[in-house]
């Protein structure tokens, strides 16, 4: 790696302090495990300043208030993973920090990481807008939050200005009787990235019909939604395979939509439908 | 560059360096303190030779910076054996024949060794799980899952 400078800050202000001085020389650092290698690169942008958050304590937590979760950045997936408020409210985003990586990335690799960093394969993402997830970023001027559905702008790129760092991601709870589920295809069982991922969130009636759904599919779209069509054709339906087939098929409709046809859409098409498929049927097998 | 200042532990010994910023924990461990027993594999994270223990957890140190260590305790393999006599993770793997060409060995041992210290009898799928972050080219895994239960 190239030199740079390495300051090591105790709190959020004396983090921003200097990047509203050295902006997009500074970098952020925490877990490192996105960082490291773009340091590594050959012909890597080195920045002038490493600023590494890990020891800003404010940074850290998972808690409850009033009926939301309060997740702060520095929480590393693994803590995410074994967290009990998140098992219990918000399953999904549990399920999708247990399959990132491996333990060695879980330990470090932390949900602030993941967010900022936007890579199109982000794990946690799709849980999140699926979760109606608020960001909140701070600079020396001023904090201000966003729907996380609004962050981001484009792979690798979010609306977080160079002076600015994310301070807490935020969503309500869900009900105690919400289903959730999140599913990784990877090339392999561990230690891979996501070729496609999908977040679903259902919310069923006394009578066993569905009256809300949330289907955000991860590194299928150019930025992470909701995709409304299918969730609609859920509504009012009682869950079946064929129901969920059907919504697998409208999101596999909508990516293409997007996306026009590509070299690896042969391939996606047909396995965006599945995943969904699988992932509708894994969360409504969901027991407590 | 400025050189950084850290106070930290490393195989149950206190140390106080001096450093220079733009290395990572692996580059740090091998080059500065001859400790070679953590490999250099790929170094972006993705095989788990050169897995060592951060306050009792598993970490790549190919993606730690090296200032990062400041005020942590650091366990490589050559940390395992105590007083001359090998860590019962050592014996175990000799004995099952989970050692061939040994390179993703100390890495495998400190992955495993966090299991062991957190969950006394895992499951043969916590210990796959476990090791998931560990790539190895020779043994076809058995022979390390056997040599971690039996521990």
């Amino acid at each position: 790696m190239k030199p740079f400078e390495y300051i090591s800050a105790k709190t959020i202000n004396e983090a921003t302090e200097v990047l509203k001085v050295l902006q997009s020389e500074a970098r952020i650092i925490a877990g490192g495990t996105d960082v490291l290698i773009e340091l590594r690169r050959p012909n890597a942008k080195t920045p002038q300043t490493i600023i590494d958050i890990t020891s800003i304590d404010e940074l850290r937590g998972i808690s409850e208030s009033n009926g939301s979760i309060i997740l702060k950045p520095l929480a590393t997936h693994t803590e995410i993973q074994k967290s009990n408020i998140i098992k219990k409210y918000a399953g999904l985003l549990g399920e999708a920090a247990s399959v990132i990586g491996a333990p060695q990335i879980r330990n470090r690799g932390t949900v602030g990481g993941n967010v900022m960093n936007a890579a199109t394969c982000a794990d946690t993402v799709p849980a999140l807008v699926a979760l109606g997830a608020d960001v909140t970023l701070q600079s020396v001027a001023a904090a201000r939050t966003m729907p996380i559905v609004d962050f981001f702008i484009k792979p690798y790129k979010t609306q977080a200005n160079p002076d600015e760092i994310l301070t807490e991601i935020k969503f309500q709870k869900l009900p105690r009787y919400a289903k959730s589920s999140f599913i990784k295809l990877g090339r392999r069982n561990a230690l891979s990235i996501s070729r496609l991922s999908v977040a679903t969130i259902l919310l069923y009636n006394d009578a066993g019909k569905i009256i809300e759904a949330r289907i955000v599919p991860g590194a299928a779209l150019p930025v992470w939604q909701r995709v409304t069509e299918a969730e609609q054709i859920l509504i009012g339906e009682k869950p079946s395979t064929k129901l969920f087939e059907a919504a697998g098929k409208k999101v596999s409709e909508v990516m293409i939509s997007f996306t026009g046809r590509r070299w690896s859409t042969e391939y996606k098409e047909p396995v965006i439908g599945a995943l969904v498929r699988r992932a509708l049927e894994k969360a409504s097998n969901y027991n407590y | 560059m400025k050189k950084i200042q850290i106070t930290t532990t490393i195989n149950n010994k206190p140390r106080k360096l001096e450093i220079n910023p733009n290395q990572t924990l692996l580059d740090l461990l091998r080059d500065e303190f001859g400790l070679t027993g953590t490999k250099r594999g790929c170094e972006v994270g993705e095989c788990g030779a050169c897995t060592v223990l951060i306050n009792g957890e598993a970490v790549n140190s190919c993606l730690v910076l090296a200032p990062q260590i400041e005020g942590k305790e650091v366990l490589t393999i050559e940390g395992l054996a105590e007083k001359g006599e090998l860590h019962p993770l050592q014996k175990s793997f000799m004995k099952h024949d989970a050692v061939h060409c040994g390179y993703c060995t100390p890495g495998m041992i400190m992955s495993a060794k966090q299991l062991v210290d957190e969950n006394p009898n895992p499951t043969e799928e916590e210990i796959r799980t476990a090791i998931s972050g560990n790539l190895c080219r020779c043994t076809g895994y058995v022979q390390i899952v056997d040599a971690i239960k039996e521990v």
